[in-house]
C-alpha cells in the first residue's frame, strides 16, 4: 500500500472511527461514573460551596499553573511541577494555537480562532517532547513513582508521546516523504484517540468533577482554596 | 463471608459517583507523596497517599468498569487477597493521619483524605485494624469511652476538677442552650483544658451544660473508619442533646470527633441537623468578637516568641482558622510568630487519626513530629498553642521523647488565664 493510500486510510475513516470511539468512550465512562450516584449532602455549611468551586478554578486555571512555587511542596520536586507544566503548556499551545491544528478544529466545528507564529509552536512542541523524556526518565527513578507505574502508564506516555514525535518530525520533514510523514502522525493520533477512554488520559474529563469536589468541600467549610 | 469478601462489600459501599469521579482523574502524578508528612520522615514510598487507597482503586476497578474486569479477567491485575488487606491495614492506620494536606497538593483537587477515610471502611470491614486500635473501639462500645472513662470516672473526675480550679461544672440541665462535649484525652489528661473552658464559659454568661449521657466525644468508630461504630457513637452525643433540649453541641477539642459530628454526622443521621454544632475555637471567636468576654491585651507578651499548630481536621478540615489568629493578637501581639506552612497548608502534628493510639506506629509517629520541631524551631518558639487535644498529646509526648524545652498548651486555656475578671 502507498504511503498515499495509508494516508487517506488514517485521515479519512480511521480517524473518524477513532474520534466517534473517542468520544463514544468517553460518554460511556461519564455515564457509569454518574450511574452509580450521588448522595445528597445535608450538611448545614459554613461557607459558601460556589465560592470554593469558583475560586479554586481560577486558583487552577490562573494561578498554580505559573507560580508553582506557592506550594511548600515544589522544592521537594520542583521536576514534577515545571515537567508536567511544561507539557500541558505545550498541548495547549500545539493544538490550540497552531494553525494546522487549528484548521482541523475548523473542520470539525466550523469555528477558527488567531493561532501563534509557526517558530513558537513549534519549540514548544520541543519543550512538550522534552518534558515527556524527562517525565518518563523521572517516573522510571522516582521510588514513588516507580512503586505507583504499571504497564498501563508507560502504555499512555508512548501513546501520547507517538503524535508528538511524528508531528515535529513532520514538521521537520526528517524520515520520510511529506505522505509518509503525515501518515504515521495521523495514525498516531488515531491511537491515541482509541487509547484515551481506555486509560487515565481521561483525566481530564474527570478533573472537572474532582475540581469541583474540592472547591465545594472546602468552600462548605469556610476554607477558600 | 472472607476476610475480603467484606472488604470489598464496605468498598463497593463506600463507592458512590463522588468516590468514583475523583478515583478516575488520578493520573498517579505521585505529587502527593511529598505533602504526606510520614513520607517527607521516612522517604518510604509505600507511604504516599495514592499507593495507602491502592486497593480502593483497585476494587473499584475490577468491580464497576470495563476495563478493570478485563484485566482481571485476562489475568493483569488480581483479585485482592488477605495478606494485601493486612499490608495496607498497616500502611492505613500506622503511616495516615487522614491529615488531607495531600489534597492540597494534588493538581487534580482530589479530596484523598475522604478517600482514604473509605479505604479505612474496607480495612475496619475486614478486620485489617491494629490490636490496640480495635481494643479501644470495643472500650467505647461497651464502657462508652476509649480512654477508660466509665460513667463513675467521669463522675468523680468532673468533681475533682471542679472543687481543683474551683469551678462550676453545670450538669445535666434541661433547658440549657449549649451542651458542652469534653474528650475524654482532656478529662483524663487535660483536665485544667476542662476546668478553662468552663471558667469562660461561666464568665461569658453561657447557659451551658454537660451531659453523664453525652459525656464522650472522641469517636474510635470514625478513626477506624466503621460506619455502625461511629453512628453508634454519634448517636450517644445526640441523644443526650435531645435528652436535655440544648439548641447547640460544642465539640470541644478533638478534632476527629467533630470532623464525624460536624462534616458526616448530618448524612448518616438526619437528626444531628436539630441541632447548631460548633467546635470550642469558634465559641472562643465568638464570645470575644461580640465582647461577652475580656481579654487582657498582651497578656502573654512575656513568654517568649509563641507560635500557633494548625489542626488538620479543625482549621483546614473544620474552617476555624481565622478565630485563633484573632485571639493571639489580642494576648501575644508582638511575640506571636507564624510557622510556615500554615493555616490550610499546615503540617500535620503526626499523632492524629488514631495513630497515637497505635504503638506499632510509635517510631514513624517520632519521626514525623521531627519536620514539626523543625518548624517550630524555625521561628524560635518556646511556647506551642494549638485548639486540639489530640495534637497536644502528640506534642507532649514527643516533647518528652526528644527533650525539648518547649511549653505545649492550649487555647482555652491561655483565653481563661487571661480574662479580665
Amino acid at each position: 500500500m502507498s504511503s498515499q493510500a495509508v494516508l487517506e486510510f488514517a485521515r479519512g475513516p480511521f480517524f473518524y472511527f477513532a474520534l466517534l470511539f473517542m468520544l463514544f468512550g468517553l460518554a460511556y465512562r461519564l455515564f457509569n461514573v454518574i450511574s452509580l450516584g450521588w448522595n445528597k449532602d445535608r450538611v448545614v455549611p459554613m461557607g459558601s460551596k460556589s465560592k470554593g468551586v469558583v475560586i479554586t478554578f481560577l486558583k487552577a486555571f490562573l494561578i498554580w499553573p505559573f507560580i508553582p512555587w506557592v506550594k511548600d511542596t515544589f522544592n521537594r520536586n520542583p521536576l514534577i511541577y515545571i515537567g508536567g507544566g511544561l507539557f500541558h503548556l505545550s498541548l495547549f499551545v500545539v493544538i490550540i494555537l497552531g494553525t494546522p491544528h487549528m484548521l482541523v478544529w475548523k473542520s470539525l466545528i466550523g469555528l477558527g480562532w488567531p493561532t501563534l507564529p509557526l517558530p513558537v509552536v513549534d519549540w514548544m512542541s520541543a519543550v512538550g517532547i522534552i518534558a515527556m523524556v524527562i517525565l518518563l526518565i523521572n517516573r522510571r527513578i522516582h521510588p514513588v513513582l516507580k512503586l505507583i507505574s504499571g504497564p498501563a502508564e508507560f502504555v499512555a506516555w508512548l501513546f501520547v508521546f507517538l503524535p508528538m514525535i511524528t508531528g515535529y518530525m513532520m514538521t521537520h520533514h526528517i524520515g520520510g516523504s511529506y505522505e509518509a510523514l503525515y501518515a504515521r502522525h495521523m495514525i498516531s493520533v488515531d491511537v491515541l484517540m482509541i487509547w484515551i477512554p481506555l486509560s487515565r488520559i481521561s483525566h481530564f474529563v474527570f478533573y472537572f468533577f474532582s475540581r469541583a469536589i474540592h472547591g465545594q468541600e472546602f468552600g462548605k467549610r469556610g476554607v477558600a482554596v | 463471608m472472607s476476610a475480603t469478601e467484606k472488604a470489598m462489600e464496605a468498598f463497593v459501599h463506600e463507592t458512590g459517583g463522588w468516590v468514583a469521579a475523583q478515583l478516575e482523574a488520578c493520573t498517579r502524578c505521585g505529587m502527593c507523596a511529598d505533602a504526606c508528612h510520614f513520607y517527607q520522615a521516612t522517604g518510604n514510598p509505600e507511604y504516599a497517599p495514592v499507593w495507602k487507597m491502592e486497593l480502593l482503586r483497585r476494587a473499584y476497578e475490577q468491580r464497576f468498569t470495563l476495563v478493570g474486569g478485563a484485566k482481571l479477567a485476562l489475568g493483569l491485575d488480581k483479585a485482592i487477597t488477605d495478606e494485601e488487606l493486612a499490608h495496607w491495614g498497616d500502611l492505613n492506620y500506622e503511616a495516615c493521619t487522614v491529615c488531607n494536606k495531600c489534597s492540597m497538593v494534588c493538581p487534580m483537587g482530589i479530596d484523598i483524605g475522604s478517600l482514604l477515610h473509605g479505604m479505612r471502611a474496607g480495612l475496619a470491614a475486614a478486620g485489617a485494624i491494629p490490636t490496640d486500635l480495635a481494643a479501644a473501639v470495643t472500650k467505647q462500645v461497651n464502657e462508652g469511652s476509649p480512654l477508660g472513662m466509665t460513667d463513675k470516672v467521669w463522675d468523680q473526675r468532673l468533681e475533682w476538677v471542679a472543687d481543683e480550679w474551683e469551678v462550676e461544672i453545670p450538669r445535666d440541665v434541661k433547658g440549657a442552650t449549649t451542651l458542652v462535649v469534653f474528650s475524654s484525652i482532656e478529662v483524663m489528661k487535660f483536665p485544667t483544658n476542662v476546668a478553662a473552658i468552663a471558667k469562660v464559659l461561666n464568665k461569658a454568661g453561657e447557659k451551658w451544660t454537660v451531659s453523664s449521657k453525652a459525656r464522650e466525644i472522641v469517636n474510635f468508630g470514625f478513626y477506624e473508619g466503621n460506619e455502625e461504630h461511629t453512628k453508634l457513637f454519634l448517636n450517644r452525643v445526640l441523644e443526650g442533646a435531645k435528652e436535655l433540649g440544648v439548641k447547640r453541641i460544642v465539640v470541644t477539642e478533638c478534632g476527629h470527633a467533630y470532623d464525624a459530628l460536624r462534616w458526616h454526622a448530618a448524612n448518616w443521621i438526619p437528626e444531628a441537623n436539630d441541632f447548631e454544632v460548633i467546635h470550642i475555637t469558634g465559641v472562643l471567636g465568638e464570645l470575644v468578637g461580640d465582647g461577652r468576654i475580656k481579654l487582657k491585651p498582651g497578656a502573654f507578651d512575656n513568654d517568649g516568641t509563641i507560635t500557633f499548630h494548625d489542626a488538620c481536621k479543625i482549621q483546614r478540615k473544620g474552617g476555624h482558622i481565622q478565630e485563633p489568629r484573632d485571639i493571639l493578637k489580642i494576648l501575644a501581639p508582638n511575640s506571636f510568630k507564624e510557622m510556615t506552612p500554615n493555616r490550610e497548608e499546615s503540617v500535620c502534628c503526626g499523632g492524629g487519626g488514631g495513630v497515637i493510639a497505635v504503638k506499632a506506629a510509635d517510631p514513624v509517629r517520632y519521626a514525623s513530629f521531627e519536620l514539626k520541631m523543625a518548624q517550630v524551631n524555625s521561628v524560635g518558639a518556646k511556647t506551642v498553642t494549638m485548639t486540639c487535644s489530640n495534637c497536644r498529646l502528640q506534642y507532649t509526648d514527643s516533647v518528652e521523647h526528644f527533650n525539648l524545652d518547649w511549653k505545649v498548651t492550649g487555647l482555652a486555656q491561655m483565653v481563661a488565664d487571661a480574662l479580665v475578671e
